[in-house]
């Protein structure tokens, strides 16, 4: 009895009936051996091989005699597909061929489809690496574009100042010299900034400072290189002014974050919002004609004789960068 | 069974081939399933056996193409011929051998079927190099699987 431990086929020598090899060496044998080589099952429907001369084996695959080469049936397919290839060009030919065609299309899309569906599959994953990549290319250069923009816009502002500088210059026909503002006070009640001009550049203390848009206030301290303004908004700094409209006379005193118009009032003409507060040439402290701001508020008290108004300053201190030192007005 | 587990492969082969060969490109060259598939049925059952898997992968292959019938059975057949004959009695050939052989097959059929196709000699030569390589790349990956089944078919009808 023959225990096969992979597989329940044996190699039979036909010849001696001798049992050469069992299982996976029995195939490997089938192959390779001689000719006189079977494959035989070890067990068929429930009953154990004989093995021997007699009864002679029957064989289930058995090796050719002798090991043809097939040349012949190589030249005839060879010629058969040559011919085909002829054939298959005919008109006549082409109703079969376009049938066969037809029946494995239906496959093929399937496959293409499936194909695609992969495609689509696989392309995502790689878009989702590239849009990522991509994602932090715009990001960076956002970033950069936003340095930008922001660089130009702080040209455009000091282009604007430098213009508007210009312009005040051309029409008041002060000589201005301008400064650039490098520091602020550092607390709620001295209203000052510091600017870059000093007496090295001819700034002296008391000289008026303008910006493009109005009156700022007056150089409080100068130094060789830096000189300290006083604006407005420090309440030790009034101002004789003219409201334009009603032509009255009046002070603007600062005071926090606003400046205060006092008009003293003794006739029925008053004071109306929107009027504009210019310095006028009272006292000779300031030149006349700077605008200092717009009338938004009016408070009137019962039987006073000053009208108290909130002014709407034309410059923001906290905002300006850019001022103007009138270097030829010399205060009375 | 072995026939028609054999027409299964050769058939899943031709419609992969057609249908996913193409996006498989590699400068210009793609792989060649049919081939390798017949490659590998001709080395383990020889020359007849492979011969008759070349006409039909062939077959297919020609249907998918559009183009007359033959061709590419002409082109298979000398390659899975010699592969065929060369096979015969080695057992487990060794992986560089089975590339080897795909690559010689890609070239020999490359060389056929370029006939009908005037193509630049230049451009032919560089797409047949390059099918080569592809193809022996992959013929380990193909080669053992169906060597395998087939093997396991001869197996199982010896049991029956």
């Amino acid at each position: 009895m023959i225990a096969a431990h992979e597989t329940s086929v044996v190699a039979v020598s036909k010849r001696t009936g001798q049992v050469l090899a069992a299982g996976a060496d029995a195939r490997r044998m089938l192959v390779r051996a001689a000719a006189d080589v079977v494959l035989m099952p070890t067990v068929r429907v429930g009953r154990p091989l004989t093995v021997g001369p007699h009864p002679r084996p029957q064989p289930v695959l058995a090796q050719p005699k002798r090991q043809s080469t097939s040349g012949g049936l190589f030249v005839l397919l060879c010629a058969a597909m040559a011919a085909l290839s002829i054939l298959s060009q005919q008109s006549w030919a082409s109703g079969a061929v376009d049938a066969a065609r037809s029946a494995l299309a239906p496959a093929e899309g399937a496959l293409a489809s499936a194909g695609d569906q992969v495609n689509r599959t696989t392309s995502m994953f790689g878009d989702v690496s590239a849009l990522r990549a991509e994602n932090q290319r715009l990001r960076a250069a956002d970033e950069q574009l936003r340095s930008q923009v922001l660089a130009l816009s702080q040209a455009a502002k000091e282009n604007d100042a430098l213009r508007q500088a210009l312009d005040f210059e051309r029409a008041s026909g002060f000589h201005t010299r301008p400064a650039q503002v490098v520091g602020r006070g550092p607390d709620a009640f001295s209203r000052t900034m510091v600017v870059d001009r000093g007496t090295a550049d001819g700034v002296k203390a008391g000289m008026v400072v303008v910006t493009g848009a109005g009156l700022l206030g007056r150089i409080d301290h100068a130094g060789p290189y830096a000189s300290t303004v006083r604006t407005l908004a420090d309440s030790s700094s009034p101002v004789a002014v003219v409201v334009v409209n009603a032509n009255l006379q009046g002070t603007v005193v600062g005071g926090g974050d606003r400046l205060r118009l006092d008009v003293p009032n003794p006739s029925a003409i008053a004071v109306t919002k929107g009027d504009w507060v210019l310095t006028s040439d009272a006292g000779r402290t300031y030149p006349p004609g700077l605008v200092v701001g717009e009338v938004t508020e009016i408070t009137r008290g019962a039987g006073s004789t000053t009208d108290h108004s909130d002014v709407a300053w034309v410059n923001d201190p906290a905002r300006v960068t850019f001022v103007l030192v009138i270097t030829d007005f010399t205060p009375s | 069974m072995r026939w028609a587990a054999a027409a299964a492969v050769i058939l899943a082969a031709a419609l992969l081939q057609s249908a996913w060969g193409p996006r498989l490109d590699i400068v210009g060259a793609f792989p060649n399933l049919v081939l390798l598939v017949v490659v590998a049925g001709a080395w383990t059952l020889g020359p007849r056996a492979g011969m008759a898997w070349a006409c039909a992968g062939g077959l297919l292959l020609d249907l998918l193409a559009g183009g007359p019938l033959g061709p590419h059975v002409l082109a298979l057949l000398p390659g899975v011929y010699a592969i065929g004959l060369l096979g015969r009695g080695r057992q487990q050939p060794h992986v560089l051998l089975v590339a080897a052989a795909a690559a010689v097959v890609t070239l020999l059929y490359s060389a056929v079927l370029v006939l009908p196709h005037p193509a630049p000699a230049g451009v032919a030569i560089r797409l047949a190099v390059a099918a080569a390589l592809y193809n022996s790349v992959l013929a380990p990956f193909v080669f053992a699987p169906v060597r395998r089944m087939v093997l396991g078919t001869i197996t199982r009808r010896a049991q029956a």
